[in-house]
């Protein structure tokens, strides 16, 4: 099969490339719209901040993956650019890449979730924009079972693999439910934004923000309707939350031990977890000695990201079977489109149903009229045969394309149910 | 029916081990099917282990609650059947292997020990000695299991605390789970001692009238109830809390077993019946 597909991602190019051919939701319809017909019959573009990648079936001969390349330079870039920054992929190299994506095995995090949900969005654009056609739904409805069944049947996408998440699991494992619980985020930079939002989205029963600049507090707190603690008499509150997360950019410790023990006092020993994500650190690290303290720091926090990436990596190979699985599926059904052998199972289909219908009913004919009804039935299947079989021959001209052939051909078989006769034998 | 007796007798400590594997193959792999099939396997001893339980009773005519050994064996089967209704109720994993190991123990001493006895002492065929036994058997049931998740309680809580991030961190639910399910157990526990003890003080001076009240096992079992009394009652008040509770919980276990131990072969006690 002729897809071919071109892709710049965080494997061969640097960040700055990869901005400069980052293609927005407006910018990719705008670029389907331009190269759909003229170089591209159909196909899909994905772009994320980490990859930029387009598969397509050719729209004549004389187009390959170079020239898709420099439509892309020319739509986006508008500048001289390093080639070796990308990847080509042709025939099933194209679709092992593009299902490896959807599984979450190209991604910088092994196993991110995001990836999956961004290429079936960008399949959505492609339905949307009519750059999907009959081979490509097929690619991408085997794409995106492929990167379910990697979800669902392997451990690629289990345990946390940033900082953030990480403090969320362990701060699961020791609360049950974040629901009855209270959290403060001290520091409302951009790590605090994530922590924050993560454990609002895990459904903390209630939120607070503080920080020095009480504006950031404000608005942080007002997207995720926290409440706003003041950043000077934070210690007087620190009794009222079950979690602490600080990522302040302070040089000096904000939180002694002795705060923490007096806010023990208070809370009547209840248990308290402490998470700093600041560099340098924002709570005393002797705090952990303290009964019912759990305090973690970005050290403990990427024990836990470095095992579960190592246990990610670990479920790849089993990934892969899966996408081989799935190619090898496709590339059955795509073999079986192909003309010749459709004409020979078409005669074949047609040839046992004549003498089954023969033989049920020889014995309503005299023994001399048996062999005149053999020649009449098989002329009649014959004549029956003949347009289907000229059309498909038809196939092998120059003026229809891979598509449009692989449909007449899917079309015959689903009308003649050949593929559900084969299935049942 | 002794063969067939003999024959389950036999047969059940391998059912718990098979059962065991299969809850630890899950508490190492944590795949669905694996915990599926250790449910199954755990459901299917408990209902061999009632056929036994009922076999015994019908073929020697009385409940097994007459020597330390046929306790052990309903011992063995309240600790799992206990745990399976708790697995039903929360559908807890990752705690299975800990709890159905003490039913292994048990059963197998069990098995070895027991005898086919169809005489028996006429004091020990008393209705109420058999509601005793058998509230007072769930109740220790219920301590065990306390006991069970309030060393796992410490093993996560030690694991958190010092940034060990294995096999504990990652299969054993919160502690904040591991610490209510400690305190259940021994609250329901507590409450079935209660009847227990209430029950043997009625039936007592009628089945003992030259009885004593400095007896050990009195001395030790009151002992018991009072310090899980003490102990949910800290809790309930919000005096105490997660460490302090659970180590409450592990002595009143140990206290517990040592009891049983000292009044059965080593102290004199009314209570020595075997």
């Amino acid at each position: 099969m002729n897809l071919i597909s071109v892709c710049i991602n965080h494997h061969t190019a640097p960040v700055d490339a990869r901005e400069a051919l980052f293609l927005k939701e407006e910018e990719i319809r705008n670029f389907i719209n331009e190269i759909k017909g003229t170089i591209l019959t159909e196909g899909l573009v994905i772009s994320t901040c980490n990859r930029t990648e387009i598969y397509g079936l050719p729209a004549n001969q004389n187009i390959n993956s170079q020239t898709v390349q420099n439509f892309l330079l020319q739509y986006k870039a508008k500048q001289t650019f390093n080639t070796e920054y990308f990847q080509h992929f042709f025939s099933r190299p194209a679709l092992e890449h593009l299902f490896g994506v959807a599984a979450g095995i190209d991604s910088m995090l092994i196993g991110d979730n995001q990836i999956f949900k961004q290429v079936k969005e960008s399949i959505e654009i492609s339905d949307e924009t009519r750059f999907t056609g009959f081979l490509t739904r097929k690619i991408f409805d085997a794409a995106i079972k492929a990167g379910k069944r990697a979800i669902s049947e392997t451990e690629i996408s289990e345990g946390a693999v940033t900082v953030s998440y990480a403090a969320v699991q362990l701060i699961e494992k020791i609360f049950s439910t974040l629901g009855k619980k209270s959290a403060l985020v001290i520091g409302a930079g951009e790590t605090g934004e994530i922590a924050a939002k993560h454990l609002s989205e895990r459904g903390i029963g209630k939120l607070a923000i503080t920080n020095r600049t009480t504006e950031k507090a404000e608005k942080l707190a007002g997207k995720l309707n926290g409440k706003i603690i003041p950043f000077t008499s934070l210690k007087d509150y620190l009794h009222e939350y079950d979690v602490i997360i600080s990522a302040t950019s302070a040089d000096n410790l904000i939180l002694t031990k002795q705060d923490i023990e007096s806010a023990m006092k208070k809370r009547s020993n209840a248990s308290l977890v402490l998470m700093d994500i600041a560099v340098p650190r924002d709570i005393d690290p002797s705090s952990s000695e303290l009964n019912y303290v759990f305090y973690h720091d970005l050290d403990s926090l990427n024990i836990i990201v470095e095992q579960n990436l190592e246990k990610r990596k670990k479920e790849i190979p089993k990934v892969k079977s899966i996408i081989d699985d799935e190619i090898t599926s496709f590339l059955a059904w795509y073999d079986s489109l192909e003309a010749a052998p459709t004409i020979k199972t078409l005669h074949d289909h047609f040839e046992t149903i004549r003498r089954e219908e023969v033989e049920k009913n020889v014995n309503k004919f005299t023994k001399e009229d048996r062999e005149k009804l053999e020649i009449l039935t098989k002329r009649i299947v014959n004549k029956l045969l003949h347009n289907p079989t000229v059309e498909l021959k038809k196939n092998n001209d120059a003026g229809i394309g891979a598509d449009e052939s692989a449909m007449r051909i899917s079309i015959i078989r689903e009308l003649f149910g050949i593929d559900k006769k084969n299935n049942n034998d | 029916m002794i063969s067939f007796i003999d024959f389950l007798n036999n047969l059940l400590p391998f059912l718990y081990i098979i059962t065991f594997s299969a809850y630890s193959f899950d508490f190492i792999k944590a795949g669905k099917r694996h915990f599926e099939f250790a449910r199954l396997s755990l459901f299917t001893t408990l209902l061999i282990h009632l056929i036994y339980l009922l076999s015994r009773t019908a073929e020697f005519n009385h409940p097994p609650i007459t020597n330390v050994f046929e306790i052990f064996t309903i011992l063995a089967f309240s600790v799992s059947f206990s745990y399976f209704l708790l697995e039903l109720a929360t559908d807890i994993r990752g705690t299975g292997p800990f709890i159905i190991i003490l039913s292994i123990i048990f059963q197998i001493i069990s098995s070895i020990f027991i005898e086919d006895l169809t005489e028996v002492k006429e004091v020990l065929r008393n209705n109420l000695l058999g509601s005793h036994v058998f509230t007072a058997l769930l109740g220790y049931s219920g301590i065990t299991i306390s006991a069970v998740y309030g060393f796992l309680y410490l093993l996560l809580y030690k694991d958190i605390k010092l940034n060990r991030f294995g096999l504990i961190f990652n299969k054993l639910p919160s502690l904040e789970v591991l610490e209510k399910l400690s305190f259940y157990s021994a609250v329901i526990g507590f409450i079935l001692l209660s009847i227990a003890m209430t029950i043997g003080v009625i039936w007592l001076p009628k089945a003992f009238p030259d009885f004593s009240y400095s007896d050990p096992k009195l001395i030790s079992s009151a002992i018991v109830w009072l310090l899980y009394g003490l102990g949910i009652l800290s809790k309930v008040f919000g005096k105490w809390r997660g460490k302090k509770v659970i180590v409450l919980s592990i002595v009143g276990f140990i206290l517990a077993i040592m009891s049983t131990m000292l009044s059965n072969f080593v102290a004199q006690s009314f209570h020595s019946f075997y």
